[in-house]
């Protein structure tokens, strides 16, 4: 589990994060939803220590991350696995070496050990046949794919998820939330999922946390997200008339 | 103050780069990848550059020399103390800041702005130490290489041309060439190209390194580096001339 307590941070005298506390369950597929600019992104940011924050604290299972030194978030980092908006692959690196990265600088396995983990890793996210093209040779939605491949390498205890399905086709979109899922139950991870894409909390919202102008404005589950009052939540998300028609048919 | 600011953060970076590596293997690997892309790689336009500025050096020494009053082994000796003192070490590095110096700040900037460096750093891997390190090195490895090599073929350039166009024969471009040859030029020379070896691969990368935006900012960046890499490079040859030299 992955807590924030009372967590702030300013950029230039403007605040971008104001006393967020919430916590982020283990073995469930945790959102973080709001509009662009509301403060998500840095707040996901916050937790992975890329921003450092001016109050307040984040557990990692209950060991303080605000407090660690730089040795121990590095170590502790080395439980956690990102998937990026882009995919952030190494361009210069094939996609099986894309994989094997993570194995190279931080485990001692063999380089047989190496091939059969980067192998399984690929076959979790349906990747076959693909091991020596490179990332400009592949779909959008394979990227994705071996991104998570890659963040899955290390067996990590955290997996992050910055806008997975941002440019992908509904189709492919869904796939990519159904994947993060299954992966999130058959490993029992604690994933966070920062996206504003409102098929992602439909299809995958187990537990669900609405950031606004920098505040938790509102917590719940996707079953709870279509029966809100909540007018800030509403107007975010039944700006979209099919969801309208889906909160007046529910 | 924004000029403070830069230097502060360059010499953190610095800091951060020099730090113990991970794992000394996978640097290895790098370093001679480095060495490859950003060295082997400039040899050819290095040779076909001091081979045309060797030649027409020859020629303009043979031209601001035609009074038989000069012994005309001063055709050979000029081309050889030029290419020597400056053209093979501080011009190269120009041309090199150009080449080696955009390539880095490109590859470093697009790798930030399409979150490969944070995907480093999240992993738990010193992106500065393992991208900027075996750069660093590499370029301060093949740099002396590379100025014998153009010195080599700027000598060249000139035995070609000055003959072919009848200017000086090939005898007394010979024993001009080698006419009160000063070897402290070399080790001179040499020790330049570390300090530019140096500038071109940690400049630029700073400069990558810190690029916001995206593919637009990366260019201004390169540019940026290209033009504070030649400013240094100049600055630095007038401090090490000053202190070598004189």
């Amino acid at each position: 589990m992955i807590e924030t307590r009372n967590i702030s941070k300013s950029f230039g005298g403007q605040q971008v994060l104001k006393n967020v506390t919430t916590a982020f369950q283990k073995g469930k597929t945790n959102l973080i939803i709001g509009r662009s600019g509301s403060g998500k992104t840095v707040l996901l940011k916050c937790i992975l220590g890329l921003h450092e924050v001016d109050e307040g604290e984040i557990f990692y299972d209950g060991r303080d991350f605000t407090k660690m030194n730089e040795k121990s978030r590095k170590k502790l980092r080395q439980e956690i696995g990102m998937v990026f908006q882009g995919g952030a692959l190494f361009d210069s690196l094939t996609v099986e070496e894309n994989v094997q990265f993570p194995l190279d600088f931080f485990t001692t396995q063999t380089p047989k050990e190496k091939e059969e983990r980067v192998n399984f890793c690929l076959e979790h996210v349906n990747i076959s046949n693909a091991n020596n093209l490179y990332p400009s040779e592949i779909s959008g939605g394979m990227q994705k794919r071996v991104a998570i491949a890659r963040a899955i390498a290390l067996n990590p205890r955290y997996l992050f998820c910055d806008e997975p399905n941002s440019g992908l086709d509904p189709e492919t979109a869904t796939v990519i939330d159904k994947l993060i899922q299954e992966i999130t139950k058959e490993f029992n991870i604690t994933t966070i999922i920062n996206t504003h894409d409102m098929n992602s909390v439909i299809e995958i919202g187990e537990s669900v946390l609405f950031i606004s102008n920098g505040e938790k404005c509102w917590e719940g589950t996707k079953d709870e997200i279509l029966k809100t009052n909540n007018k800030t939540l509403n107007e975010f998300i039944f700006a979209n008339k099919l969801y309208a028609k889906l909160k007046e048919s529910s | 103050m924004k000029f403070l600011y830069n230097i502060g953060r360059y010499f953190a970076m610095l800091g951060k780069v020099f730090s113990k590596p991970e794992k000394t293997r996978l640097y290895i690997r790098q370093l001679f990848y480095e060495i490859e892309s950003l060295g082997i790689d400039s040899v050819g336009i290095i040779i076909v550059l001091s081979l045309f500025v060797g030649g027409i050096m020859t020629i303009q020494y043979a031209y601001s020399m035609s009074n038989p009053i000069y012994p005309v082994e001063l055709i050979g000796l000029g081309t050889r103390d030029t290419l020597l003192l400056e053209f093979s070490s501080t011009i190269m590095a120009l041309i090199m800041a150009g080449k080696i110096g955009s390539n880095i700040t490109s590859e470093i900037g697009s790798m930030k702005v399409t979150e490969q460096i944070d995907s480093l750093e999240i992993m738990g891997v010193n992106s500065a130490s393992y991208l900027i390190l075996p750069k660093i090195i590499a370029v301060v490895f093949i740099f002396p290489f590379l100025y014998v090599l153009s010195v080599f073929f700027g000598l060249i350039g000139g035995l070609i041309t000055g003959p072919a166009v009848g200017v000086i024969t090939m005898p007394d471009y010979i024993s001009g060439i080698i006419w009160l040859f000063e070897p402290y030029y070399v080790t001179f020379s040499i020790i330049k190209s570390l300090f530019f070896g140096f500038i071109i691969a940690s400049v630029p990368a700073y400069f990558g390194y810190y690029v916001q935006g995206g593919a637009l900012e990366v260019g201004k960046a390169s540019t940026k580096a290209v033009v504070n890499t030649n400013i240094l490079i100049l600055l630095t040859d007038l401090i090490l001339t000053r202190l070598l030299l004189t």
